[in-house]
């Protein structure tokens, strides 16, 4: 029964750093990356502007994805957070996680 | 992708997780652990179509009607695609329209008989026409398809009646051995995760639940259910309230709430203490890419275990239950569970059941619950039929003897809760059905 979330069992790769050292720029192409390799199955005109939900975005992908940020920063991402509009594109994912870095 | 160039499939973890407790109904309730979705089709339906296409399905995938054995009377459990019989596929009964004769009725004997999975007897559909359409139910052996594999089999039977694909093609990943088993860990690893889990999963017994039903006794299996259907305007309601309170990625945690809170209310008039409140989600384990696959369970369970003090407040329920599910995200439950139900396929059926329940003392849980979004929202006929409603009824052991089962269709939100007749009485189930309103469209 039951298919809210898909669940994606591979490790997602860690990219440890400084809370000081995590730029937008930096921070976006990171978020791009985990979502482009790791999670979603996105064909090659995935960008970071693209549409995250219609690409497959589910709720277990955004935890996974947390997680990952968490372990990159050390910070994990306020679950309030997680609106329609941050969620929009890995851009704005980005922007939202690091405004909450710049606050922490 | 077809399944013809096997002789046998292995079943996964929670298939052999759905058979223990098939084999206890078999033989203390005189059933089995079936599901059934029903759909409630518009005029135009093209039965004669259908009849063909699910038999040209059944000679392409023979785990349509595989007896599911051990080889030899060893091993894991497999579907053995080897000794299929034409006999056991999957038939349509179509059963004439009777006026005053309540349609439910007939779906629930379906779900009361037992199947005979030894001879590969594993899916059965019924047809009944109306005046101004067709209702048709398709009931199952649950470890045959979860509740994705089966609306993506009634999509994926659609899309070869519209000759969108061949009979013979799958969806990708539909035959892997061990669908969802994390890839890459030692014997040893995997040896640990399991134990993790089992351990977090006796947690969940202090204090022990208790299911409406009460612990496990040998009862005939009578399985009904009652569905309450919001029409559009309030579906919307309740889907802008579950996006509000529990986050627009995870409504099912806000229904969930919902339906802890509906069976509350009935522990509370029946002045019973529920012990604490112990519920499985189950959880899609679809790798990306294989979204669509049909056959098999791939599911895993994230438990949740709240007290009754905890339950009192919807916003702060809602809160705890998505700590919980952080939390045990972040603890890697979710393949924790694959990897101890794949550990117990090499155990006797029966000592997997008797393990669960003696753990819970003769529970299983409070009760089960499933959300499963948007029914088949890809298509939107079906064999020429347009779907004006659709929804599953999950099967239930009885004990706990009570499931909610919540999901969306054409705009509309149908919850079916299935229930042992008789474990709740009119009055009860009224009161199930006001709280659970009650707090989906936020009324008092």
């Amino acid at each position: 029964m039951g298919h809210a979330a898909s669940c994606h069992s591979l490790p997602v790769a860690r990219d440890s750093a400084a809370m000081s050292d995590w730029t937008l720029e930096r921070l976006t192409v990171r978020v791009f990356e985990i979502l482009r390799d790791e999670l979603l199955e996105v064909t090659g005109d995935f960008t970071p502007g693209s549409d995250l939900v219609g690409a497959g975005l589910d709720s277990l992908a955004v935890t996974q994805l947390m997680l990952a940020i968490e372990e990159s920063t050390g910070v994990w991402v306020d679950e309030s957070l997680l609106t329609p509009e941050n969620l929009e594109t890995s851009e704005t994912l980005a922007a939202c996680v690091h405004e909450q870095l710049q606050q922490a | 992708m077809s399944h013809a160039a096997s002789s046998a499939i292995p079943l996964t973890g929670a298939d052999c997780f759905l058979r223990a407790f098939d084999d206890e109904v078999r033989r203390r309730a005189g059933a089995s652990h079936a599901s059934q979705l029903v759909l409630r089709l518009g005029p135009g339906f093209d039965l004669a179509a259908f009849e063909s296409r699910l038999a040209e399905a059944a000679a392409a995938h023979p785990i349509l009607h595989a007896p599911i054995r051990r080889r030899l009377g060893l091993g894991a459990p497999a579907y053995r695609l080897d000794r299929a019989r034409a006999e056991s596929a999957p038939k349509v009964r179509v059963h004439p329209h009777l006026e005053g004769r309540s349609l439910p009725d007939l779906f629930f004997a379906r779900m009361n008989e037992p199947f005979r999975a030894e001879r590969g007897e594993l899916l059965r559909v019924d047809v009944v026409p109306r005046p101004h359409g067709t209702d048709l139910a398709m009931t199952w052996l649950h470890m045959l398809l979860d509740g994705a594999g089966s609306e993506a089999f009634v999509e994926w039977l659609e899309s070869v009646h519209r000759g969108e694909r061949e009979v013979t093609e799958l969806p990708p990943d539909d035959v892997v051995t061990s669908p969802g088993l994390p890839a890459g860990l030692t014997f040893q690893q995997r040896g640990r995760s399991a134990t993790a889990w089992q351990a977090w999963m006796a947690s969940m017994a202090e204090p022990c639940p208790r299911s409406l039903a009460g612990p496990l006794a040998d009862l005939r299996q009578d399985l009904r259910y009652d569905l309450l259907t919001l029409p559009e305007a309030e579906t919307e309601r309740v889907s802008e309230r579950a996006r509000q309170k529990a986050g627009f990625l995870t409504p099912m945690l806000f229904y969930l709430a919902c339906a802890i809170r509906a069976h509350d209310a009935i522990f509370r008039e029946r002045r019973l203490d529920p012990g604490a409140y112990v519920v499985p989600l189950p959880v899609n384990i679809r790798p990306k890419g294989s979204e669509h696959a049909i056959f098999r369970t791939r599911v895993s369970l994230l438990w949740f275990r709240v007290l009754p003090e905890q339950v009192r407040d919807l916003d702060g329920l809602i809160g705890e239950l998505k700590r919980q599910r952080v939390d045990a995200i972040k603890a890697g439950r979710i393949e924790g569970g694959v990897i101890a139900m794949d550990f117990a396929r090499w155990a006797p059926k029966r000592v997997y059941a008797h393990m669960a329940r003696r753990a819970m003392k003769g529970e299983l849980c409070s009760f089960f619950f499933a959300f499963t979004g948007e029914f088949a929202g890809g298509i939107d006929r079906f064999f020429g039929a347009p779907i004006e409603n659709a929804f599953h009824a999950p099967p239930v052991p009885t004990s706990p003897g009570s499931v909610a089962a919540i999901s969306l269709r054409s705009g509309r939100l149908n919850v079916s809760h299935v229930q042992q007749a008789g474990m709740l009485s009119d009055r009860e189930r009224e009161l199930f059905q006001h709280a659970l309103r009650a707090d989906l469209l936020g009324e008092s």
